[in-house]
């Protein structure tokens, strides 16, 4: 058997398996290499800089999150000269977007850039010069606040739809500093080939994609929480953070340690659960009365329901009674329920609304 | 004639190699712009998300996207176009834009309009011009790669044959055994500005393997960096010469298909090409080799040879990251040999002339030659084929005839832009990479652009922060802001204070050179660095004048 190899990480020997890149392998030990452009989901694209480290015997800095580890490196990831250009890099960055508060609200990643200003004391002060990004603010979609005074150009968005999503439903307009996140032909998003999954907002590491639904609690004063459940819509199971302020839903977030689904979610999972908290919502059975409803108990529900269907299949045939069953019905409900039209009715008018 | 369909369009092109940029232009030269309609069909027709299409055609410059764009003139404003009336032309030409340094440094303004460039400095006297060709050799050794290329009828090919042009690819097909060896020996390195042995290149290729696709050769002639323009005039003058190179290429490494990725801003240069490869095919010169043009569509970056894979395979022309190398994984993903111009037009005179013969081109211990676009106020600018290790004084006066009268050089560029610039005592500096490197700088692609002591360096090097801005892609945090943050400080913006803005331009330069993810931000910051070496009294002022 081989031994497994090793690297120096900041002078400590460290094991890991051919193939990782270095910033893969810090990420084990305690090294902190700041990153912005870098999501695990996706291909490293290297265009942040801010993980770069100094490698013995290479004349420039290297990406971390590119350059594969190999038997040997000797790195270091924090030098003063290489803190002194991550500290650069995110004044850079300060510097071309007018300062506002990123609410958290805003996404799950949206604290990125904030967290590493607040480490790296950048102020917006040095660099002071012109803007990049422009917000589409005519972009009347409810999901999706396209707020891109605030984008730095990562393309983490456009990365996460295209690899992620295979949806391609945005991309990256023109060069340099005049770069703009844009749809085909620049278009609104409903325009466009998005599904509205809300993935690029996710991911996005300044908040210049936000949560739209999420930001009408923006004024509600308690604080953000988070409690894991499982998306309800179907039985894929996705994890999902239920984010709550005080005891009102605001916001659900895919978790990215999900089983199931690893950070990924719908347009329904993510910003359809406005029923949860709603006024229309049925919170008790009702039967009707003299064509009005009433509240009643769940047997008297029960029996009203057996009744009717009874009657039906009794006065029109076994094929008078037809049953969907719900996309958002576990396996167990599911059987139970065709149990029920297939043996009880005896007909085999069953079917799903995922059929669609 | 009947203008083809969208679907004749698609059809001609959809199973060609590499077929997004020449469709895309098949479409702009039919509508005289890109609409939405054609981008929507191109996606359609190469299976590409319209999305994608869309932003990867804004990267480009050259295609226009509004009705009747592709024949508005476009006034070349690079440095030395700005010393010879481009604001003038510019404003007397109706509806002109301004496009960067087209190639043209050693005649008059050009004004691209079509597919058609016309050079002049006033509107009404604008006419077309061929390429000029190298002045009279002027040293005391010899030249490669033109050597030959002013004998008549030298683009033609009975013309090439006449000096021994495709004897060395006869040569090699016959025993390609031998090309490796004398190459390294000669010390051939990448004459496009990285320097890279050509040995070692096509060794790599040769010995990786294609995984079930084919090997590629690509020749890099986006020659975009301004105040270069030597390879237009190998391209315009000896075409075979580049023909014979790749073709010899290919046969060492096993290449069966060869682009000549051609910036957009040389249109009279495709059928120049187009005819060599064609007469050269014809002669059963090319067997078992499928050489093709590329047009670019303007953008600096595509210079850069992995931007240049992206581009030719129709992808967003961002760099790619490496290692891998485009040695093994290049065009494809398959292993592609991508030389420059002149680096592919010196190969067959090497392997006739030997190996020895082409180390002693050289002054001392440096080894063959250098062709430098000399440009700016000299008395003869043109392009010029030097020993390496020549004095740069030495080709300003005695080669180019020094500068204009009255007046002397101040500052000297080096790579076109991308070395920043010398003055002072430092212009008594040789032109070899050992030397240049010591100062700062290096000889890249070979552009040298003179200016005189009646030129202000602030205002030069800050149109050439700008140019670097408007051309940076993107991709990279440094290039992006820096270039931009660099080019307002030179223009007049930024702190007033002096110290702070010297730290400021330092500190952008440093993390750029240190973490730009290509060579377009690492080169960018050596204008400043320049700046403030030999300049300081004129940053001050300039610093200061806006306080």
């Amino acid at each position: 058997m081989t031994d497994t190899p090793t690297f120096e990480l900041d002078g400590e020997a460290v094991p890991f398996t051919p193939g990782e890149t270095i910033y893969e392998v810090s990420q084990r030990h305690q090294a902190n290499i700041p990153t912005l452009c870098y999501d695990d989901r996706l291909e490293p694209f290297g265009g942040c800089r801010l993980c770069v480290v100094e490698v013995e015997g290479y004349r420039n800095p290297v990406a971390s999150c590119t350059t594969v580890a190999m038997a040997g490196m000797k790195v270091r990831t924090a030098t003063a000269q290489v803190e002194k250009h991550r500290k650069t890099l995110v004044e850079l960055l300060t510097s071309e977007n007018p300062h506002k508060k990123i609410d958290p609200l805003r996404g799950a990643a949206s604290q990125e850039l904030v967290t590493l200003q607040r480490r790296y004391g950048a102020t917006g002060e040095r660099f002071a010069g012109k803007t990049s990004g422009t917000s589409r603010e005519d972009d009347p979609n409810p999901f999706i606040l396209r707020d891109y005074d605030q984008c730095i150009s990562c393309y983490r968005c456009v990365r996460v739809c295209a690899e992620q999503e295979s949806d391609y439903a945005i991309s990256v307009m023109n060069r340099g500093f005049s770069t703009q996140i844009t749809t085909e032909f620049d278009n609104l998003l409903e325009d466009s080939d998005c599904t509205f999954c809300g993935q690029c907002v996710q991911t996005c590491p300044t908040g210049a994609l936000a949560d739209r639904k999420a930001l009408r609690a923006e004024s509600l004063p308690e604080p953000l929480e988070a409690t894991r459940s499982v998306c309800p819509y179907c039985g894929v199971g996705c994890s999902v953070d239920l984010m709550s302020k005080g005891d009102k839903l605001v916001a659900i977030r895919p978790a990215r340690d999900g089983g199931a689904n690893e950070g990924a979610l719908c347009v329904k999972g993510q910003f359809a659960f406005d029923f949860v908290q709603h006024d229309d919502r049925l919170a008790y059975p009702m039967v009707r009365e003299r064509g009005e409803l009433r509240r009643a108990s769940w047997d008297e529900a029960l029996d009203r329901a057996a009744e009717g269907l009874a009657a039906a299949s009794r006065d029109h045939g076994r094929h008078s009674v037809y049953a969907v069953a719900s996309g958002r019905a576990p396996h167990e409900s599911t059987y139970t329920l065709q149990k029920l039209i297939r043996a009880g009715f005896g007909t085999n008018y069953i079917d799903n609304c995922s059929r669609a | 004639m009947p203008q083809p369909t969208d679907a004749e369009l698609i059809a001609t092109w959809a199973s060609q190699p590499a077929p997004l940029l020449p469709l895309l232009h098949a479409f702009h030269d039919r509508d005289g712009y890109l609409s939405d309609d054609a981008i929507r069909a191109v996606a359609k027709g190469l299976k590409m998300p319209a999305a994608d299409l869309f932003g990867t055609v804004t990267f480009y410059h050259h295609f226009a996207r509004t009705p009747g764009g592709l024949d508005q003139p476009r006034v070349c404003d690079g440095p030395v176009c700005r010393m010879r009336g481009y604001d003038g032309l510019h404003a007397a030409l109706t509806d002109a834009s301004p496009m960067p340094c087209a190639g043209r440094c050693d005649g008059p303004i050009p004004v691209l309009t079509g597919h058609t460039v016309r050079v002049g400095t006033s509107a009404g006297a604008l006419q077309e011009v061929p390429t000029p060709l190298p002045p009279a050799y002027p040293g005391k050794g010899s030249e490669c790669v033109f050597a030959s290329i002013r004998e008549p009828d030298r683009a033609t090919l009975d013309g090439y044959r006449r000096t021994g042009g495709y004897v060395a690819l006869e040569t090699v097909r016959a025993d390609a055994s031998g090309v490796l060896g004398t190459l390294e020996q000669s010390g051939l390195a990448g004459r496009g500005g990285a320097g890279f042995p050509t040995a070692r290149k096509w060794r790599a290729v040769a010995e990786a393997d294609a995984r079930g696709g084919h090997k590629t050769i690509v020749c890099n002639a986006d020659e975009g960096e301004p105040g270069c323009f030597k390879d237009r005039a190998l391209m315009d003058h000896d075409p075979h010469a580049l023909v014979e190179g790749m073709t010899i290429a290919a046969l060492v490494t096993g290449a069966s298909v060869g682009f000549i990725y051609l910036r957009y801003e040389y249109p009279q240069t495709v059928p120049i090409l187009q005819k060599a490869i064609d007469d050269a095919k014809n002669a059963g010169l090319l067997e078992g080799f499928d050489l093709m043009i590329r047009r670019g569509a303007g953008a600096y970056v595509c210079g850069e040879e992995t931007s240049l894979l992206n581009s030719l395979e129709g992808k967003h022309p961002f760099p790619r990251n490496r290692p891998p190398y485009p040695v093994t994984h290049g065009y494809d993903d398959r292993p592609t040999v991508v030389n420059n111009v002149e680096t592919l037009c010196a190969v067959a005179p090497i392997l006739r002339n030997g190996a020895q013969w082409y180390r002693d081109l050289g002054l001392g211990e440096h080894a063959g030659t250098k062709v430098i676009s000399l440009s700016g106020d000299v008395t003869r600018p043109g392009n010029y084929e030097v020993p390496i290790g020549l004095p740069l004084m030495e080709l300003v006066d005695d080669w180019a005839g020094g500068p204009l009268p009255g007046r002397t050089v101040q500052a000297a560029t080096m790579a076109g832009l991308s070395g920043g610039f010398v003055a002072g005592d430092d212009l008594s500096i040789t032109l070899d990479e050992p030397a240049l490197r010591a100062k700062g700088s290096f000889l890249g692609a070979g552009g040298i652009m003179v200016f005189d002591d009646s030129r202000d360096m602030v205002d030069v090097s800050h149109q050439a922060m700008s140019f670097f801005a408007h051309e940076s892609c993107g991709k990279c945090f440094p290039c992006r802001i820096g270039t931009q943050r660099l080019a307002e400080r030179l223009g007049g913006q930024g702190p007033s204070a002096l110290p702070v803005w010297n730290q400021e331009v330092l500190d952008i330069g440093s993390a750029m050179k240190a973490t730009s993810a290509c060579g377009l931000g690492t080169a960018a910051p050596l204008i400043t660095d320049s700046l403030l070496r030999y300049f300081p009294e004129r940053v001050q002022q300039h610093v200061e004048k806006n306080r």
